[in-house]
């Protein structure tokens, strides 16, 4: 049926994930009940957070054997995973459904499936997963001061502006360093232009999609 | 030529003196200078024109001496009698030396008193995130990657590379600009 008509390639690529294959064996008498609670676990571990708690309740309360719910819930985490992978202008909501149909995954999981790929809560998903490509430390937390030296061991007069800065960084270093006077005039002009840079890229970039 | 040569060797004597003290070359040694410019004097002899000249610069650069204050020192000094006075020679050699030093001489002393890390140079990168290993980015972001190079005095740099999305690199710049700000407020009143 499926090699009918010409369509994309599935988004879980040529071969389907041994997960998603087993789960949808599994699925068969899960209610729909189970099945969201399952689902929201499943999107929370996506988010980041820790579901240890909510998945040991959901096998406690369960009559489905632990054996078949680790199948279960494996394979909807692969799921939402690739899904989320593919950017929502590359993944149409109707060919989702479409793919998860031909695993003959019942409907109405379908619809829940296709509301977390698809819903509001997808910002908040990639914005999740996004923290875990390779990344520089960003700067959490920026605090400055400004001294003036009025006058020192060796100069009796110095009245010097300096600039004290104090950075906390994502991987919980702390650095902090003096900026004289004229280094921070370059660094703010430096940081002046990163900006205009990122703008222009910005720009460019609109230009280029409405291509 | 009897005449250049003292002023010759006095200058060099000043700023042989300057590097010893002010820009922690320690290459340029009394014993160096003294061979090279006052050969023809004694140890103890060059001795006391060394400590004497040092202590002078040391004096004029303390103060931080402007020019009309340095003439004035100078003038007071010269009017000294005895070994502690200086001549005409040696008052031009200090003015010119003074002329010309003031700057690096005061920048070193204040990075005497500085003991925290400085800020010695920074370099950045703008890209372009495109796709990661979760596929292609739903919207390509511009991306700041920056390097800062922290160091103090007489030690290598340590580097710190950062990373900044555009809001960040937004928040940052006001903050330049409230430093800008409390400098400004600074440098006016004084």
């Amino acid at each position: 049926m499926s090699s009918s008509h010409t369509k994309d390639a599935s988004f879980l690529g040529g071969r389907i994930p041994a997960e998603i294959e087993s789960m949808s064996k599994n699925l068969k008498d899960v209610d729909q009940e189970l099945f969201r609670k399952i689902l929201k676990a499943v999107v929370s571990a996506l988010e980041g957070k820790d579901s240890r708690e909510a998945m040991k309740s959901i096998a406690e309360s369960s009559i489905i054997p632990q054996e078949r719910l680790s199948h279960i819930v494996a394979g909807m985490y692969k799921v939402l995973s690739e899904a989320i992978r593919i950017p929502t202008s590359s993944l149409k909501q109707e060919a989702f459904r479409e793919d998860l149909r031909e695993l003959r995954i019942p409907e109405d999981f379908i619809t829940d499936f296709s509301s977390v790929v698809f819903g509001n809560r997808r910002a908040a998903l990639d914005a999740a997963t996004s923290q875990n490509d390779p990344h520089l430390p960003t700067v959490e937390d920026f605090k400055w001061r400004v001294d003036v030296a009025i006058s020192t061991s060796s100069l009796a007069r110095a009245l010097q502006p300096s600039v004290l800065m104090q950075m906390k960084l994502s991987d919980g270093s702390f650095h902090r360093f003096e900026v004289p006077v004229s280094k921070f005039q370059e660094l703010r002009y430096n940081v002046a232009l990163i900006l205009k840079e990122m703008n222009d890229l910005e720009k460019r970039n609109i230009l280029k999609i409405q291509d | 030529m009897a005449d250049v040569e003292p002023t010759k060797s006095l200058s060099g004597l000043l700023n042989g003196i300057a590097q010893n003290v002010y820009y922690n070359n320690t290459d340029i040694t009394e014993q160096l200078l003294k061979d090279e410019l006052y050969p023809e004097l004694s140890q103890d002899e060059f001795k006391a024109v060394h400590e004497k000249m040092k202590g002078l610069i040391k004096s004029i650069a303390t103060a931080d001496m402007d020019h009309a204050q340095l003439e004035a020192f100078l003038t007071a000094q010269t009017k000294r009698q005895g070994s502690g006075g200086v001549n005409g020679e040696q008052a031009t050699a200090l003015s010119r030396f003074w002329k010309s030093q003031r700057l690096r001489v005061r920048e070193s002393l204040l990075a005497q008193s500085r003991w925290e890390p400085g800020l010695r140079g920074l370099s950045w990168r703008v890209d372009l995130h495109t796709a990661d290993s979760r596929g292609d980015a739903a919207h390509s972001c511009p991306v700041a990657l920056m390097e800062l190079e922290l160091g103090r005095a007489g030690q290598d740099s340590e580097f710190i590379c950062l990373e900044f999305d555009e809001t960040k690199v937004n928040q940052v710049l006001k903050k330049m600009s409230d430093i800008q700000e409390s400098i400004d407020r600074i440098v006016h009143r004084t």
